[in-house]
């Protein structure tokens, strides 16, 4: 596991997710990237009951750690446990109750370009299609800011000036060891981005 | 034939052999006698050609003897010819001389041929391959000749390995064109001082090494007998391990800090290549740069210099390339340090 940066890619107007997908994918293999098979990351959001300030928790999974589950609250405390940990949740019923229609996920194609692994999923929320996320790592460093750089220059030929800086929820973390929880929080964060864009867009229909 | 008290079965079947073909030799030359006495005197009467058929039987010192009565008999027989009959005479003598001489040969071979045979004891078998060739089930089979055909291409090959070895330790073998190290007798006399250094002082030199690189931890172990194994971790970059046969350094391996060179049961794994291109490309640099760094008459010089080389890796991740300024090139990054000036480069960019 090294350092992966998550980057959301804009859907133009008057196109598809699907299309510029399709226009991504087309880029990746034309850089030399061949497929490693499909990924998928997927969050479910469960709300405090009990408590007078209500708390939320978001359970995530992801196929690159097919036996783990993160557990993150909104403080950004996170638990990376067994996946038995869901069964757990159940258990849980009359502390925590899951969102209703709240569980969003990322899936699509996994690329490898030499020591580079490239992921480009669509996100949809409760069926729907939200928008894309582009997760580019780079396995053989540990420690983001040593391989920012390098790193800068492949994420530009891909998803152009959005990777000018770093991703705003690692920026903090660059001196540290990477771990695959700050692959999770950055994923997190964009899921809670598309959430409240959806949530604003709900009240104008 | 002289037979010393002392000698082996071998020595003594060889001899006899070769007295069995002098027996032989013996043989013939007394029926060429023979064919030569008849052929002249063919209008001989028959009785003569029937001795002489007897003593051709007949190979001991007797029957030489009773042939030569019976011949001086005839002789007397003849005696009472004409002259020209004792011309004939003289040449028959000159025929039986001949013969009897190399009757008198074959006897001699024989009793010589005796003697070696009675020294000769029963073959003891030597190993199994001997059993193999009196089975008769496996006389069919091709296994027998196959093994001495094998073991003929064994003694051919030790033979012609002990020709070349002699050929090629004329001819030292130069790894560096500089004439402080090629010089021979220099080699001969610090080769061994590099490889045959005691373990405590590799240890010592190991651990100082450790304290004077900050960057680098660097821990000796030996697994694998008195070859010393280095592990050297740098950074948060890369992890390596370097087999030492004395002061040498002889196998270099290079993986990612998030590898490891255990295996599963905790031993040491210096086999195993990194998952990872860059550090499987780091690995082969860093053998050509143990070459390049190898000085037999300056072991420590040598490690201290591969160390300090290595450690230029410490920024794989973060300096661009020295030449076209850039982190990647096929999707690599500089993973060449120069042996001089450790200046980052990538792989296609040193030229």
């Amino acid at each position: 596991m090294g350092v992966s940066c998550v980057y959301d890619y804009p859907v133009p107007d008057g196109r598809s997710g699907a299309q510029v997908v399709d226009v991504l994918q087309k880029q990746v293999e034309t850089m030399g990237a061949y497929k490693t098979g499909n990924f998928h990351i997927d969050c479910e959001t469960y709300q405090s009951v009990m408590l007078n300030s209500p708390k939320t928790l978001h359970i995530l999974h992801n196929s690159e750690h097919p036996a783990s589950c993160f557990a993150i609250l909104d403080s950004g405390n996170t638990l990376v446990a067994d996946t038995l940990f869901n069964g757990l949740m159940s258990n849980l019923k009359n502390y925590y109750q899951a969102r209703k229609g709240a569980k969003i996920e990322s899936k699509g194609q996994r690329y490898q370009l030499a020591d580079f692994v490239l992921k480009i999923g669509s996100v949809s929320l409760a069926g729907s299609f939200k928008g894309i996320l582009v997760e580019v790592e780079y396995s053989p460093s540990l420690v983001a800011m040593e391989c920012w750089n390098l790193m800068k220059e492949l994420l530009q030929s891909i998803v152009g000036n959005i990777a000018e800086t770093p991703p705003q929820t690692l920026k903090p973390r660059m001196d540290e060891t990477f771990t695959p929880t700050m692959a999770m929080l950055q994923y997190l964060e964009h899921f809670n981005n598309f959430r409240n864009k959806a949530a604003m867009s709900q009240p104008a229909r | 034939m002289n037979h010393e008290p002392v000698q082996t079965p071998t020595e003594l079947i060889q001899a006899s052999i070769h007295l069995i073909q002098k027996l032989r030799t013996g043989v013939g030359q007394v029926f060429k006698d023979l064919s030569d006495g008849i052929s002249e005197h063919a209008d001989e009467n028959s009785s003569k050609e029937e001795t002489d058929s007897t003593a051709a039987s007949s190979s001991t010192k007797d029957a030489a003897k009773d042939k030569n009565s019976t011949i001086s008999s005839q002789n007397q027989k003849e005696g009472s010819g004409t002259e020209k009959s004792e011309d004939q005479q003289e040449k028959h003598r000159a025929i039986l001389r001949t013969l009897k001489r190399s009757l008198e040969t074959i006897s001699h071979d024989f009793s010589d041929l005796e003697k070696t045979g009675g020294h000769l004891g029963p073959v003891h078998m030597l190993s199994n391959i001997d059993y193999l060739s009196l089975d008769p089930v496996d006389k069919n089979t091709v296994m027998h000749p196959q093994l001495l055909q094998a073991y003929k291409w064994t003694n051919k090959m030790h033979e012609l390995a002990n020709q070349a070895f002699t050929v090629l330790s004329q001819n030292s073998l130069k790894r560096t064109q500089s004439p402080f190290f090629t010089s021979a007798k220099k080699q001969k006399g610090s080769l061994p001082v590099a490889c045959l250094v005691p373990p405590v002082a590799v240890d010592t030199f190991v651990h100082n090494l450790d304290q004077s690189n900050v960057d680098m931890s660097i821990s000796i172990s030996r697994p694998l007998g008195s070859c010393g194994v280095m592990q050297i971790d740098l950074k948060r970059t890369l992890r390596a391990v370097v087999v030492l046969r004395g002061l040498m350094i002889e196998w270099v391996k290079v993986k990612g800090f998030d590898e490891t060179f255990k295996t599963e049961d905790g031993q040491i794994d210096i086999w195993s290549s990194s998952r990872y291109q860059v550090f499987q490309k780091i690995t082969d640099h860093a053998e050509a740069a143990s070459l390049h760094y190898y000085a037999p008459a300056k072991p420590e010089i040598a490690i201290k210099s591969f160390v300090l080389w290595l450690e230029g890796f410490s920024t794989l991740f973060s300096a661009p390339c020295h030449k076209c300024g850039k982190h990647l090139q096929n999707n690599m990054p500089p993973t060449w340090r120069d042996f001089r000036s450790r200046e980052p480069f990538h792989d296609v960019c040193r030229m």
